[in-house]
């Protein structure tokens, strides 16, 4: 009876093409047609894990009805005879585009030109041009056939389309691939909310940077909860209505490299959400940390092609990271199977659609499992988006989307004959072409050739043989006819055929190069040879290591803790113990063990010390290294954190180790007054960004004074401040504002639970949250300083405010007032001798360092710089030329007194048993322009070594000649190449905005 | 009128400040002069120990071991330098001294005339003999700098320019002692948002201003050889390249642009070639070789060019250029306040391959040759400027590099300057300065 009602219900709106369609308008006569097929002796792909053989297909109208075997076909359906073929639910893509508008990209700009402090979105939006939470796909998509038609050919029936525009995206839709009707194709109008690190069209200046763009989420976030909780609402945001409204929904996030899958998660998991991640590809770099997210990943198979390295000089613009991804990204997609990562594989990033099946065919090849590569165009996607109740397999029910495939689907030689969307069928190859493969004898004018035609049913190729030598012929076959031309002679004209088949071959007229008509015939006399050696990749293929980082100087292993006896060595303890000669130190543990004479350890290495130097290891108080932005442009940027946006794979940082860097403070740069928090890390190379962090370290931040805040190197600037006395206003207030915050909270907090239940839960904001971290001395400043006046207004604010200025950092002019920066208890940390490269830093003087010491200010000299931040002990060493400081106190400016301003000195900054065994061995006095680190030392693990470092430069080598051969011999095989674009990184100074503007 | 008095005061007060904080120049050597007891690095890769070393009239007129010869010192001014070192004044190649001074301003720059083909503008008319530098540069033992125009193709002519004066006339040590030009670059870099870095494309336009800089030579070399020509200020102003008199600087650093240039130059009649560039110079350095090209490498305190490069491959260029067979010189290619530390670029060097005296000709003969000024300066030669200082222990590094004396030509100059007023007068408020 059930049975029956259904059969009565599609009967009635059956004709697939027009049950949509009721409501409009006809300009014909009804042409509603039944839309009952069966596929027969096919091998039906159900799901991933079911296969039929010889099964039969029953669909209806834009519905599948049945699959099965020993199914009888009712009376009434078009029967479809698939014996041989195979039969696959068409393929999903969660990641596209299509069907909507390009996006016209905002260019990032740097700090030229006028700031835009406010959106530009017209109408009751969000107060961040880049939050676009309000925009919804569906509103827009229209099929765009041209991109149908190619994503049909490479086996999608469906995909998901959103808008890569904005932090907040909005709305994706889930529609078919159907070229006939939007109202049709758009299965699901909200079918995901969508996330990205990229601002997209938005002019606003803030955000810029990837620390900027987390922090605007995090806000929103917050902004959402405060927003949604108020009914009314405080006032109208369209987008933070459709934000709250799509949180039920998938959630999407795009990111382009596995350092932002993880930022990504990490946002995520602060607010209880857990992405669904888009990555780049390269998660193989760093497969556990990705496998720890929990994230299901996007995963695009964009493998990028060979360089061009025939000439050696433009072959040494590749790096060897570049190089090696070109060897490993088709291993990408195995080492997230084998991981037990759940991903689903998209066509984004590919130059072209077509590329698709060969590169997928490629991760095959490398490992991914058939099943795996289904499941991940099939199920993975459709349960991902909670839409496997219709698509994503061949179950009674679901939409009619399938391919019917020559052969396995992954099979090299497999191709796509139909693709079936929503009952409706799309031709790609013909599913009953002739096979012609075979030789023939070919008779032309009583003249006789041999013609060879290879390669597949509906794809064949043909040669003809003259004498001995093959001439590939142009040849165009149908089951029913053939046109064929070709040059008998290298010189003079083609003969041209056209015919028709006749049993095992054609028979048909042609013209002679003369014009001459005349009659032919092609007879079969054999099988076409089969080719020896076709197959590919028949041995294994030899792989270069995955290494930490992935960089040319990365390690194929983590360092290990050892325990190290280092003998006989010169110590400069910073202690009140002085420089020892001739003295053993014990490092176990990863802790400085022992300090002293004839010192022995059985399980531990001995280094000989004798005549070197062991000091600890050097801390630069401001550095840019390890980061992958540095300057976001919000006038207080007290949210932003560089600890967001570590990169572990920095060059920088193994350079800064090899000058025996153990710790530096990554500053926020100083295009703001109030500039972000800082990350105090160690130079731990190879180890993931997290694992850069110094645990249970304080929470220091960025503050900036004079010409680069009042942004003096921009005429056309508009933002306040403008001057110093500006300068001075924004901390008031930010302070102010804080004090405001906190009392509003405070007043929320003492409200009793039942009063609560009424009460408006204050707003979380995160710049205020910074600035009573400051007041209530849980964060501390490092403020970029130049000038007096500008010094000493800071310790005003903060006498004011009752707090205290932790360190200036530059404070170029700290001489002239280091009576009232140890008055206040303030640090400095300082240049040692530059000067002159812009007005502020007219006065400044190579003493500075020296006079402030002696004055009583806890001093530290730093780089801001990643070429000085490798020789800061030569800079300390300047205040020994220059002012006459002792080689101690020099010393100590690079290493214990920064580690003091960093609140670190319990546990770094000297040679003292039970401090971690953070320190370098020199061969060379320290202060010497010739002393270089041979080994630096953290946690107790060798990240440096000297002599390792040699050898590794030999095996770099010879990784770039390996790579290079094999890029060689692929282009040989006619792989298409790129060009070596010489890539290289930004080297940040504080004051870059997107690393283009380039002062200190 | 009691106003006034105090507004005299004041500008009295203000002059005498001004005067304080720049050293004022020092006469003409009018006595002979005697340094004894001292270790003389003669800049040639020589090392004498307990020297000698007289000059009178601003010429050195002995360099010799005291133990070796006898002479009589009456009559001269004999400063016993035993314990201290003395060295040929470092030289500054390739610097915008004089012209630019706070970078950040443009209002304080003198450097990039407009258009492409300049090389009749000449660096020292603009050069501020006020500027704040030299007295910083000399302080280090930097004596002598290439003053160099930059920007366009043929940016101009540089002059050698002594660090004291008071004016351009009186700093000037040789004047346009050479043109300076930038080859076409073969690959642009730009900036590429969506990975956050850098990346390289072939320069369209390459062939096309190869021709233009090639024309312009061949255009040069012909005006010269004309009997009636139309007077043109560029044309005359390339002439001295084709004679020997001026030498051209080549600014290319990739390999093949240094082939193409230097073949290209060469091909026009230019007879002094210097090549001022970077690592790229070693992949081609058999070429700079055997073309006796002197090289002009940035300092040592860089970075790699490339993440693969050797982390230490600045600091061991000059080594791996030297060992080459190149001549080599250092000049400072960061912001010009790190001028200074030309001594220690030259330090870096020698912890990295070479030998301390061979690093010293880095900055001093190699450099003196490389700009053409060998004839006067880059050692310490009889016959060759007394400009020289003396130090209290090894000038190429930080701890020993103090100066006691400088001389420019036989001048004894004041090494203090604005920065060391400063120094003292803190020093003192605080109570530092006994």
């Amino acid at each position: 009876m059930k049975n029956r009602f259904i059969l009565l219900f599609t009967l009635l709106l059956s004709g697939w093409s027009a049950w949509a369609q009721e409501t409009f308008p006809r300009n014909d006569v009804k042409d509603q047609r039944a839309g009952m097929y069966a596929f027969t002796n096919a091998t039906i792909v159900v799901d991933p894990q079911t296969t039929l053989q010889n099964a039969t297909l029953l669909i209806k109208g834009d519905k599948i009805e049945q699959v099965g075997t020993n199914l009888s076909v009712p009376k009434g359906y078009a029967i479809i005879d698939l014996k041989g073929k195979y039969v696959y639910p068409s393929l999903i893509d969660m990641f596209t585009n299509y069907g909507l508008s390009e996006v016209e990209r905002s260019r990032g700009r740097g700090f030229g030109g006028a700031e835009q402090t406010e959106s530009k979105t017209k109408g009751a939006y969000n107060a961040n041009q880049a939050i676009r939470s309000h925009y919804n796909a569906a509103d827009e998509f229209t099929i765009d056939a041209k991109t149908a038609d190619e994503m049909r050919k490479s086996g999608f029936g469906a995909v998901h389309t959103s808008k890569p525009d904005g932090l907040a995206r909005g709305t994706g839709a889930f529609v078919t691939l159907n070229e006939k009707n939007d109202n049709t194709a758009l299965l699901r109008p909200k079918a995901s909310a969508n996330y990205s690190f990229d601002r997209g069209s938005s002019t606003q200046s803030y955000p810029v940077s990837a620390m900027g763009f987390i922090a605007l989420l995090r806000q929103t976030h917050m902004d959402a909860a405060w927003f949604g909780s108020q009914n009314p609402r405080p006032f109208a945001d369209n987008s933070l209505e459709a934000w709250i409204q799509s949180q039920q929904l998938p959630q999407i996030f795009a990111t382009n490299s596995w350092m932002n899958v993880l930022r990504a998660d990490k946002l995520g998991d602060e607010f209880g959400v857990q992405y669904i991640i888009k990555g780049e590809g390269d998660e193989y770099k760093r497969i556990s940390d990705i496998k720890a997210t929990n994230a299901s990943m996007i995963v695009p198979v964009n493998f990028p092609d060979a360089y061009d390295v025939e000439d050696p000089f433009d072959a040494e613009k590749v790096t060897l990271a570049d190089m090696k991804h070109w060897e490993l990204a088709p291993t990408n997609l195995a080492a997230l199977e084998k991981n037990g990562i759940i991903f689903s594989i998209t066509t984004s990033g590919l130059k072209k659609t077509a590329d698709f099946l060969p590169n997928l065919r490629k991760s095959i090849a490398n490992g991914l499992s058939e099943t795996a590569a289904l499941k991940a165009l099939t199920t993975t996607p459709a349960q991902l988006l909670k839409i496997d109740n219709q698509v994503g397999s061949l179950k009674k029910g679901m939409l009619a989307n399938f391919i019917i495939t020559s052969g396995k689907l992954f099979d090299e030689k497999t191709v796509i004959h139909q693709n079936w969307v929503q009952g409706e069928s799309y031709n790609i190859k013909p599913l009953d072409a002739r096979d012609f493969s075979g030789t023939y004898n070919l008779s032309i004018n009583g003249t006789s050739y041999n013609l060879e035609v290879t390669g597949e049913a509906g794809s064949h190729k043909a040669k003809v043989k003259v004498d001995t030598t093959s001439i590939d012929a142009n040849a165009k076959f149908t089951n029913d006819l053939i046109t064929l031309s070709f040059k008998p002679q290298k010189q003079g004209g083609a003969i041209r055929l056209s015919g028709w088949s006749e049993g095992n071959g054609w028979k048909g007229k042609g013209q002679l190069a003369d014009g001459t008509w005349i009659n032919w015939t092609g007879n079969r006399t054999g099988d076409a040879a089969t080719k020896n050696g076709q197959k590919p990749n028949d041995k294994k293929e030899v792989l270069g290591n995955v290494i930490y980082p992935f960089s040319g100087h990365g390690y194929p292993s983590l360092p290990a803790s050892e325990t190290l006896l280092i003998k006989n060595a010169t110590v400069w303890t910073n202690e009140t113990d002085g420089i020892l000669q001739n003295t053993d130190v014990l490092l176990k543990d990863g802790k400085i063990s022992k300090i002293g004479k004839n010192l022995t350890d059985a399980s531990a290495k001995v280094v000989d010390g004798t005549g070197k130097h062991l000091t600890a290891g050097i801390i630069d108080e401001h550095s840019h290294i390890g980061a992958a932005s540095i300057n976001d442009i919000a006038t207080n940027s007290g949210m932003v954190r560089i600890g967001d946006v570590l990169d572990a794979e920095a060059i920088n940082v193994y350079r800064a180790l090899a000058g025996g860097v153990v710790a530096v403070q990554v500053l926020h740069g100083s295009s703001n007054p109030i500039g972000g928090q800082s990350a105090l890390i160690k130079l731990r190379w190879g180890e993931s960004p997290e694992n850069l962090k110094i645990q249970g370290a304080d929470g220091f931040i960025k503050f900036a004074l004079g010409e680069n805040v009042k942004r003096s190197s921009n005429p056309s600037s508009i933002r306040y401040p403008q001057t110093r006395m500006g300068v001075e206003q924004v901390y008031v207030d930010a302070f102010t504002n804080a004090h405001e915050y906190e009392k509003q909270w405070n007043a929320y907090n003492s409200l009793s639970a039942k009063e609560k239940l009424t009460a408006i839960k204050p707003r979380r904001d995160l710049a205020n949250e910074t600035m009573l971290e400051i007041l209530n001395k849980k964060r501390f400043i490092s403020c970029h300083s130049y000038v007096q006046s500008e010094i000493n207004m800071l310790m005003k604010v903060a006498d004011q405010f009752n707090f205290r200025v932790n360190t200036f950092t530059h404070i170029l002019e700290g001489y002239k007032v280091a009576d009232k920066m140890a008055q206040h208890g303030v640090a400095a940390s300082t240049f040692s001798d530059w000067w002159n490269y812009k007005w502020e830093v007219r006065y400044a003087i190579p003493y500075n360092a020296a006079i402030m010491h002696r004055a009583g200010v806890l001093t530290a000299i730093n780089s801001d710089d990643a070429e000085m931040g490798r020789r800061l002990n030569q800079e300390a060493a300047k205040s020994v030329k220059y002012a006459g400081m002792s080689e101690e106190d020099a010393l100590k400016m690079v290493t214990l007194n920064p580690a003091k301003m960093l609140h670190l000195d319990g546990q770094m900054g000297s040679i003292k048993t039970g401090k971690s065994a953070d320190v370098v061995l020199w061969n060379d006095h320290p202060l010497s322009v010739y002393a270089k680190p041979e080994k630096t030392i953290i946690d107790g693990k060798v990240y440096f070594d000297i002599e390792k470092d040699a050898q590794n430069n030999k095996v770099l080598a010879e990784e770039r000649a390996r790579l290079i051969q094999k890029m060689k011999d692929a282009k040989k095989s006619g792989a298409p190449t790129q060009r070596g674009e010489g890539r290289s990184k930004l080297q940040f100074h504080c004051d870059d905005i997107m690393g283009l503007d380039l002062e200190d | 009128m009691k106003k006034t008095k105090y507004i005299i005061l004041a500008m009295l007060l203000m002059a005498n400040m001004a005067w304080a904080q720049k050293p004022v120049p020092a006469p003409a050597q009018t006595k002979p002069v005697a340094l004894t007891g001292g270790t003389a690095h003669i800049g040639n890769g020589q090392v004498i120990e307990n020297a000698l070393i007289t000059f009178e009239k601003g010429k050195i007129t002995n360099v010799a071991n005291a133990a070796t010869v006898k002479m009589d010192l009456n009559g001269y001014e004999v400063i016993n330098i035993s314990g201290k070192h003395v060295y040929p004044g470092f030289i500054l190649a390739n610097s915008q001294v004089g012209l630019e001074e706070v970078s950040s301003i443009r209002a304080m720059s003198d450097s990039r005339e407009e258009g492409e083909m300049n090389p009749n503008v000449r660096a020292v008319i603009s050069y501020n003999a006020d500027s704040e530098f030299p007295p910083s540069f000399r302080f280090n033992g930097v004596l002598l700098a290439e003053t160099t125009p930059r920007g366009g193709t043929i940016s101009g002519s540089s002059s050698l320019m002594e660090m004291e004066g008071w004016n351009w006339e009186d700093a000037l040590h040789t004047a346009d002692i050479g043109i300076h030009m930038t080859w076409p670059a073969i690959a642009r870099r730009q900036f590429d948002f969506s990975t956050f870095s850098f990346s390289e494309s072939p320069n369209k336009d390459y062939d096309k201003q190869v021709t233009q800089v090639e024309n312009f030579f061949m255009d040069a070399a012909a005006y010269g050889k004309q009997s009636n020509k139309v007077a043109n200020l560029k044309m005359d102003a390339m002439q001295g390249l084709f004679d020997g008199t001026k030498t051209l600087f080549i600014h290319a650093d990739n390999p093949k642009e240094i082939v193409s240039s230097i073949r290209s130059a060469q091909r026009s009649g230019v007879k002094r070639i210097t090549l001022i560039s970077g690592s790229g110079a070693l992949w081609v350095a058999e070429f700079l070789k055997e073309n006796k090209i002197p090289v002009l490498l940035p300092a040592t305190h860089n970075l790699p060019d490339r993440e693969d490069d050797d982390i230490d491959m600045p600091y061991k260029l000059p080594h791996l250029m030297t060992q080459a067979g190149v001549m080599v010189s250092l000049y400072n290619n960061d912001s010009m306040h790190g001028s200074r530390n030309l001594g220690f670029y030259a330090g870096t060097a020698a912890a990295y391959g070479m030998s301390k005296e061979d690093a010293l000709k880095t900055i001093t003969s190699n450099t003196a040759i490389a700009l053409g000024v060998d004839k006067s300066v880059g050692t310490l030669e009889v016959g060759k400027d007394a400009t020289l200082f003396v130090s209290e222990g090894d000038a190429l590094d930080y701890r020993t590099n103090v100066l006691s004396h400088a001389f420019i030509r036989g001048k004894h100059i004041t090494l203090p300057g604005n920065q060391q007023e400063l120094y003292e007068r803190y020093s003192k408020k605080y109570g530092q300065m006994k």
